[in-house]
C-alpha cells in the first residue's frame, strides 16, 4: 500500500475565544452543521482502520466541544494517540481531570507573546493569565505539555523571553513556528511579516537556545518560509501521510487545502473514510510526482519537497500545480521577493490587524 | 551527538509509545507530535532503553544480536539515543 494516512487532523469546531489575526482557519467558513459526537466517533474508528495512529484535536478551540472526553475516550478505544491543541481556554482542573481519565495522551497550548499585554492584544480576548494557569494545571496532573507561539513582527524580538516562559512552565516542546501566510495570515502580512534581520536574530537565539536546552526541552524552530531558497516539504506530500476532517466534515489533504479554488472536498456524512482517502479526486490531484510541472518534475529534490506546498503555489501565481513560488528555481520567485522588499519599506508603520471572526 | 554518557540508563519518556504498527508490522513510536518509524537497529536498542540498563550494558546486548564492529555499534547507539534525547523521547538516568 503505497499511500496511507499516519495522522489525523481533527477540527472539532470554528467557534473559538480568541481572534488572532494569522489564525489557520479559513477566512470563507464552509457552510454546514458540525459533526456530531458519532459522526467524530465514525470518523476515528474509520481513521483507525486506515492506519491511523495519532490525532490532533484542534478547532477553533476544541475545549468549546461540550462532547470533547468523550471523543477523546473514542479515539483511544480505536488504539489512537490523543494530542489537544488548545488555547486553553476552558480547561479547569475537573476538564483536566476527565480528559485525563479519558486517555488522553498530550496537551499543546497556545501563547502569543510572553506577556500579557501584547499576548491579550494579538488574542483580542484577556486569556495570557488564564493560559499560565492551565499550563500550571497541566503539569500538576503529570500530562506533557507542549508550547505552541506563533512568531511574526510583533513578538519575534521577545524570543529570549518566550523561550524563558516555556522552560518556567517546564514543557517538555516548545514550536516556535513563524506565521503561515494563508488565509489570515496573509491578509495580515503587511503588519505580520518580520524583517529579514529580525528572522536571522531570531534563528541564533533560537538554535543556541535548543543547544543549551537539549535533553530538557525540545526547541523547534520554523522559518517563513519566504526567507528560505527551497520549499518546505509540505504535509510530507500530498495525500501521502496526514489527513484534516473539518468542523463541517469535509476531508482536507492540508488543512489549508479549501484555500485551493476548483478543488471540492468529500464530506464524512457521504463517503467513507477510505474512499476519500483512496479514490477522491482531491487526495489524488497532488499525489506523486505525475503531476509537477517543471522544474520540479526534473527536481533531485522532488521526493524530499514535493514540488512545496500547493496552497501557497494557488494563492500567489492563481495556479496549485505551479512550482511553490518560494523555491528558487520557481519562475514565479520574483511574487515573494516583491512582497519582502515591501516589507522591508512598510515595517514600522501600521495600519492596525485584521482579527479573526467567528462564524 | 558524542554528548551521550554510555554510564547514564536511558529510559523513553512516560508520554511515548513504543508499539507495532497494526499495518505494516514495523515497529513504531507514536508521541506528541507524531509517529516515527523505526529501522530494526533502533528498535533493538529502544527495547532496551528501561531505564536500569546503561549504555554499555545495551551496547553488549546488542553485540549478541547484531554481527557489527563495536565502533559502528556504539555510533549507532550514541546517535540513535543522542536524537531522542533531544527531542526530549529519551530520558537519561544517571
Amino acid at each position: 500500500m503505497k499511500y496511507r494516512p499516519y495522522a489525523l487532523l481533527a477540527e472539532l469546531t470554528y467557534i473559538c475565544p480568541l481572534h488572532c489575526p494569522y489564525c489557520s482557519n479559513p477566512v470563507h467558513y464552509p457552510h454546514g452543521e458540525e459533526l456530531a459526537t458519532d459522526e467524530w466517533k465514525r470518523v476515528f474508528a474509520e481513521a483507525a482502520q486506515l492506519g491511523v495512529l495519532h490525532l490532533g484535536l484542534s478547532g477553533g478551540e476544541p475545549l468549546a466541544r461540550r462532547d470533547l472526553v468523550e471523543l477523546v475516550a473514542a479515539a483511544r478505544e480505536a488504539e489512537i494517540y490523543t494530542n489537544l491543541i488548545t488555547s486553553a481556554i476552558g480547561l479547569d482542573r475537573k476538564r483536566l481531570v476527565d480528559l485525563q481519565n479519558a486517555g488522553l495522551d498530550s496537551i499543546q497550548i497556545s501563547f502569543q507573546a510572553d506577556e500579557a499585554s501584547l499576548a491579550d492584544t494579538l488574542a483580542g480576548a484577556r486569556v495570557h493569565q488564564r493560559k499560565l494557569e492551565a499550563a500550571r494545571l497541566v503539569r500538576e496532573t503529570g500530562l506533557p505539555l507542549s508550547l505552541n507561539v506563533v512568531l511574526h513582527r510583533r513578538n519575534i524580538d521577545q524570543l529570549e523571553k518566550i523561550i524563558a516562559l516555556a522552560e518556567n512552565l517546564d514543557a517538555i516542546r516548545l514550536e516556535l513556528a513563524n506565521v503561515q501566510y494563508y488565509g489570515w495570515g496573509y491578509l495580515n502580512k503587511n503588519e505580520l511579516l518580520p524583517t529579514r534581520e529580525q528572522v536571522q536574530t531570531a534563528a541564533a537565539t533560537a538554535s543556541a537556545a535548543k543547544a543549551r536546552l537539549a535533553g530538557r526541552m525540545e526547541l523547534v524552530y520554523v522559518l517563513p518560509d519566504y526567507y528560505e531558497a527551497r520549499p518546505k516539504p509540505c504535509m510530507q506530500g500530498w495525500g501521502r501521510r496526514y489527513l484534516t476532517v473539518n468542523p463541517v466534515g469535509n476531508v482536507l489533504p492540508c488543512p489549508n487545502a479549501t484555500s485551493i479554488e476548483n478543488l471540492t472536498f468529500e464530506n464524512v456524512r457521504k463517503q467513507s473514510l477510505a474512499f476519500i482517502w483512496h479514490e477522491s479526486d482531491s487526495f489524488n490531484r497532488f499525489r506523486g510526482t505525475d503531476w509537477m510541472p517543471l522544474p520540479c518534475r526534473e527536481c533531485p529534490q522532488r521526493e524530499i519537497d514535493f514540488g512545496g506546498c500547493r496552497c501557497q503555489a494557488a494563492l500567489l501565481t492563481g495556479d496549485a500545480s505551479a512550482t511553490d513560488p518560494v523555491c528558487e528555481f520557481s519562475p514565479h520567485r520574483d511574487v515573494v521577493d516583491r512582497l519582502l522588499s515591501s516589507v522591508a519599506h512598510e515595517s514600522g508603520h501600521s495600519n492596525g490587524l485584521i482579527a479573526r471572526g467567528n462564524p | 551527538m558524542s554528548r551521550v554518557d554510555l554510564n547514564c540508563r536511558p529510559v523513553l519518556a512516560a508520554y511515548v509509545r513504543l508499539k507495532t504498527d497494526p499495518v505494516s508490522g514495523d515497529p513504531i513510536l507514536v508521541f506528541p507530535e507524531g509517529v516515527m518509524i523505526l529501522n530494526a537497529t533502533a528498535h533493538a536498542i529502544l527495547v532496551l532503553c528501561d531505564g536500569h540498563a546503561t549504555g554499555h550494558d545495551i551496547l553488549t546486548a546488542l553485540s549478541t544480536q547484531f554481527e557489527v564492529d563495536e565502533p559502528t555499534l556504539r555510533s549507532d547507539v550514541v546517535e540513535c539515543v543522542a536524537d531522542l534525547v533531544q527531542r526530549n523521547l529519551i530520558i537519561l538516568k544517571s
